[in-house]
C-alpha cells in the first residue's frame, strides 16, 4: 500500500511524519501546478468549490507517482466540504482508476477521536503495543506542525525587513528541507532555536517600520501558494509585515478544544455571527476585529470563489464591521484563473492606500512622531512572534 | 507637464493589444507634436512615470522612473482637479473601478474582478449589432421618454433581453436607454456592493463621453454627476502629477530614453522555464541595439526570472 493526501502549502511536512512514523509508505503529490488544476478542473462538476478542484488534481498526481490509498479530511461540516471525499473516489473510479481508496480522515471533533480509526485502518496496527507508535506519531505531527507555523509566523516578519529580495525565501526553504530531515524528538525540540538563528543572519535593515497587514480566509486557498498566487510573498516583497495566525496547526489545536486563540476570536464574532456555518466565517470576523484592536494598516481575506461562508463574512465586513472599526480591507476571490495582472493592480493599490493612511496616522498624532515618526503598535502575538521581535532590535 | 502642474502637451490612442507597438506609435506622435511647436521644445523632459495594466512592459520600453496602478492615478488626478471629490466612477474599454475617498485619502476601492459586463466593450458591441455608431449612442439614450428594462446581471443575459425587445417592436431609443440603466445597475452590483456614495461624484474614462449613461448614473445616483475635461486622460495625469512630485522629491537622474523610442527595435520572446512542473511560460522583452541587454522579463510564478 502506498498512501498519499492532497497538498495544502507546507502542511504536506506534518502529514508525511504522521503516516510514516507508522510504518506507512507515503508518496507526495507534486506541488499543485497548473497541469493538477487543469485535470482537477476538467473532472470536477463546474460549479463546485475551487479547493475540490486542486485536490482532485493532487490525487491524480499522487496516483501516477504510485499511491493507490488516499486519505482526505473530512468535517460533518455544514458545508460542501463534508462530501468531499466521496464525490471525489466515483470520480477517480469513474476515470479508470479502479483500485484506489479514498478514506476520510475525520476532524469534526478530534476529541472523539475517530481519527484513530482511520489511523488503525491503514496502518493496520492493532492492540496494546501499537498504541506507543500511535501517540509517538501524533507527538511528531504536532510537533511538525507548530514549527510549521512558528516559520510562517517567522518569514512573516522578517521578510518585510530583508535588504536583498528573495533572501527569506531561500531561508524558508532551507528550512523546510531541514524540517523534513529532522526526525528525532531532540532535533525537533532544538528546532525553534534553528528557525531563529537562521533568520538572524538575515541581511535586514531593522530600522524601518513597516505596515501591518493581517491575512485570513479559507483555510486550503490561503496556505496554498499556487491557489492564492503566492499572496503571502508578493505582499511580504512590497514591505509588508505578514500576520496569519491561520495555519493547520492552528485548525488541529482548534480541533482538540485547546485553541484559546480562535475561542477569543468566536468571542468578538459572536454578535455577528453567533455559530460556525462552515469555512472559516467567525473566525475571519474575529480576525478582522481583533487586528483592528491591534492597531493593523490592513486586511486581506482571501477565499475561493463561489464559496458561501466566506462570502458571509464578507458582506457582514462590508456592511457592518468596516463601518465600526474603519480597518481597509481587500478581498480576493481565486479561481482557475491565473492572470496574475490584475490581482497585483489591485494589490498594488491596497498597498498605495495603506501608505497613505499611515503618513496620515502619523501626521495627527504627536506620540508617533516623537517616534521618528514611526507607529507604536500594541503589544500583539504569539510568545513566539514576540521572541523574534527582539531580534530586530537594534543593538 | 510642466512644474507648475498645468498640462503642455497630451496624446490619446488606443491599445490594440499590443503595448509595446502603442508605446512606441504614442512616442512618435509626442515627438512630431513637440517639433511642431517650438514653445515645447524649451521645455526638457525630467522625469517619466507609467501606468495601467502594462505599466511595468511599458516602464521597460520608455525607460519610466515609476509605475504606479491607474487606481492611484486616478484618484491624484481627480483630487487635483475637484479636492473635495469623495466618489469616483471610472469605466474604460475592459474594466471598471470604483475609488471611494474621504478627507483627501482614498479609503475604499474597487475594481471589476468577475467579467467584463458593464464596460466599454459591452457597448461597442451592442451599439454595432444595433448598427449605431457609438458616438451618437448617447444621444439616442438622452431622446427616450420610457426605458425598457433589461437584464444587467450579466451581458449573455443583456444580449438576449435586448433581442426579445427588439422583437416585440420598442423603438431603438427606449432599448438604447434601457441598456444604459442596467449597465448602471451591473457596475452599482458589482463594485459599489453597498459602498456610501457621496457627493461630489466625478465620473470619467471613455465611457464618460456616453451622454446616456451620464443620464442613467444621475437618476440611479440622485445627484449631479460631473465630468472632468480630461475624462479620458486622468490616468495619464495623475500620473504625470505623481511623476513630477517624485522628480521634485528626489531630483534624480531620469532613465527615459528619449523621444526617438519609436525607432528603437524591441524584441519580445518567450520559453518555457521548465524547472518545476509549472513549466511557467516566461516572457523577454530585448533590445538588439544595446547588446541584446534584457530589459524586461516576467511570467514566473515564483519569481525566479523577474527582471524589472
Amino acid at each position: 500500500m502506498i498512501l498519499s493526501f492532497p497538498n495544502m502549502g507546507r502542511s504536506i511536512y506534518a502529514f508525511k511524519t504522521l503516516f510514516e512514523q507508522l510504518d506507512i509508505k507515503v508518496v507526495l503529490a507534486d506541488p499543485t501546478n497548473r497541469e493538477a488544476i487543469k485535470i482537477g478542473v476538467k473532472y470536477s462538476p463546474e460549479f463546485v468549490c475551487f479547493p475540490f478542484k486542486a485536490t482532485l488534481g493532487d490525487f491524480v498526481s499522487a496516483i501516477k507517482k504510485g499511491a493507490d490509498t488516499l486519505v482526505m479530511a473530512i468535517d460533518c461540516g455544514p458545508c460542501r466540504f463534508g462530501f468531499y471525499h466521496a464525490v471525489q473516489e466515483r470520480i477517480l473510479h469513474d476515470m479508470g482508476y479502479k483500485n484506489v481508496r479514498v478514506i476520510p480522515l475525520d476532524q469534526a471533533d478530534l476529541l472523539e477521536f475517530r481519527w484513530l480509526e482511520t489511523l488503525q485502518e491503514v496502518s493496520g496496527k492493532h492492540g496494546l503495543f501499537a498504541y506507543s507508535k500511535y501517540v509517538k506519531a501524533v507527538i511528531f505531527f504536532l510537533k511538525k506542525a507548530k514549527l510549521l507555523n512558528d516559520i510562517q509566523t517567522a518569514e512573516g516578519l522578517f521578510r518585510a525587513y530583508e535588504r536583498n529580495q528573495g533572501d527569506t525565501t531561500i531561508i524558508v526553504k532551507n528550512l523546510l528541507d531541514k524540517l523534513d530531515q529532522t526526525n528525532n524528538l531532540k532535533g525537533l525540540r532544538n528546532f525553534k532555536n534553528v528557525i531563529k538563528e537562521d533568520f538572524n543572519n538575515l541581511d535586514m535593515d531593522k530600522t524601518i517600520s513597516p505596515l501591518r497587514v493581517g491575512l485570513s480566509g479559507e483555510i486550503h486557498v490561503s496556505l496554498e501558494p499556487y491557489v492564492n498566487l503566492d499572496i503571502r510573498r508578493k505582499l511580504g516583497e512590497m514591505g509588508i509585515e505578514i500576520h496569519q495566525s491561520l495555519s493547520l496547526y492552528d485548525w488541529v489545536v482548534h480541533k482538540f478544544h485547546l485553541n484559546y486563540h480562535r475561542k477569543w476570536l468566536e468571542h468578538l464574532s459572536h454578535p455577528y455571527v453567533p455559530m460556525d456555518i462552515g469555512g472559516e466565517c467567525v473566525w475571519v470576523l474575529g480576525e478582522y476585529i481583533d487586528k483592528a484592536k491591534a492597531g493593523f494598516d490592513g486586511f486581506v481575506h482571501s477565499y475561493p470563489f463561489t464559496c458561501m461562508p466566506e462570502v458571509t463574512a464578507r458582506t457582514i465586513i462590508t456592511n457592518k464591521l468596516k463601518r465600526i472599526y474603519d480597518l481597509p480591507i481587500i478581498y480576493f476571490s481565486f479561481d482557475e484563473q491565473s492572470g496574475m495582472e490584475g490581482f497585483r493592480t489591485r494589490l498594488e493599490a491596497f498597498v498605495d492606500l495603506i501608505n497613505d493612511r499611515r503618513k496620515q496616522e502619523i501626521k495627527n498624532n504627536a506620540e508617533f512622531q516623537a517616534n521618528g515618526n514611526k507607529k507604536i503598535y500594541p503589544h500583539y502575538g504569539d510568545n513566539f512572534y514576540n521572541e523574534c521581535i527582539q531580534l530586530l532590535q537594534v543593538k | 507637464m510642466d512644474t507648475d502642474g498645468s498640462v503642455l502637451t497630451s496624446v490619446f490612442l488606443r491599445n490594440r493589444g499590443s503595448p509595446i507597438e502603442s508605446a512606441k506609435a504614442g512616442m512618435e506622435d509626442l515627438r512630431i507634436k513637440i517639433e511642431q511647436n517650438e514653445e515645447l521644445q524649451e521645455y526638457a523632459i525630467r522625469c517619466c512615470g507609467t501606468t495601467g495594466s502594462a505599466r511595468y512592459l511599458t516602464k521597460a520600453i520608455v525607460g519610466g522612473d515609476l509605475a504606479k496602478t491607474e487606481i492611484i492615478a486616478h484618484a491624484v488626478a481627480t483630487q487635483s482637479l475637484y479636492p473635495d471629490v469623495s466618489t469616483i466612477l471610472e469605466i474604460g474599454g475592459q474594466d471598471s473601478k470604483i475609488i471611494i475617498l474621504r478627507d483627501g485619502i482614498i479609503v475604499d476601492f474597487a475594481m471589476n474582478s468577475v467579467c467584463a459586463a458593464g464596460t466599454g466593450s459591452f457597448l461597442d458591441h451592442q451599439a454595432s449589432r444595433l448598427g449605431i455608431p457609438i458616438e451618437q449612442f448617447g444621444d439616442y439614450a438622452i431622446r427616450s421618454k420610457n426605458p425598457v428594462s433589461i437584464a444587467g446581471r450579466c451581458t449573455v443575459f443583456a444580449e438576449s433581453d435586448m433581442i426579445h425587445k427588439q422583437n416585440a417592436g420598442y423603438s431603438r431609443e427606449d432599448i438604447i436607454a434601457g441598456l444604459c440603466d442596467s449597465l448602471v445597475r451591473n457596475y452599482m452590483n458589482n463594485l459599489s456592493k453597498g459602498k456610501e456614495l457621496n457627493e461630489p461624484v466625478v465620473f470619467q474614462g471613455g465611457v464618460s463621453y456616453n451622454k446616456g449613461i451620464i443620464q442613467a448614473f444621475e437618476r440611479h445616483l440622485g445627484c449631479k454627476v460631473i465630468v472632468p475635461k480630461y475624462n479620458v486622460l486622468m490616468g495619464a495625469l495623475g500620473m504625470a502629477i505623481l511623476v513630477r512630485d517624485y522628480y521634485l522629491d528626489n531630483a534624480t537622474e531620469t532613465l527615459f530614453r528619449g523621444l526617438h523610442v519609436g525607432d528603437i527595435e524591441f524584441k519580445t520572446s518567450t520559453f518555457h522555464c521548465g524547472d518545476c512542473p509549472n513549466n511557467c511560460e516566461i516572457v523577454q522583452v530585448k533590445m538588439p541595439q544595446d547588446e541584446n541587454k534584457v530589459i524586461a522579463r516576467w511570467g514566473s510564478r515564483c519569481g525566479k526570472w523577474e527582471v524589472f
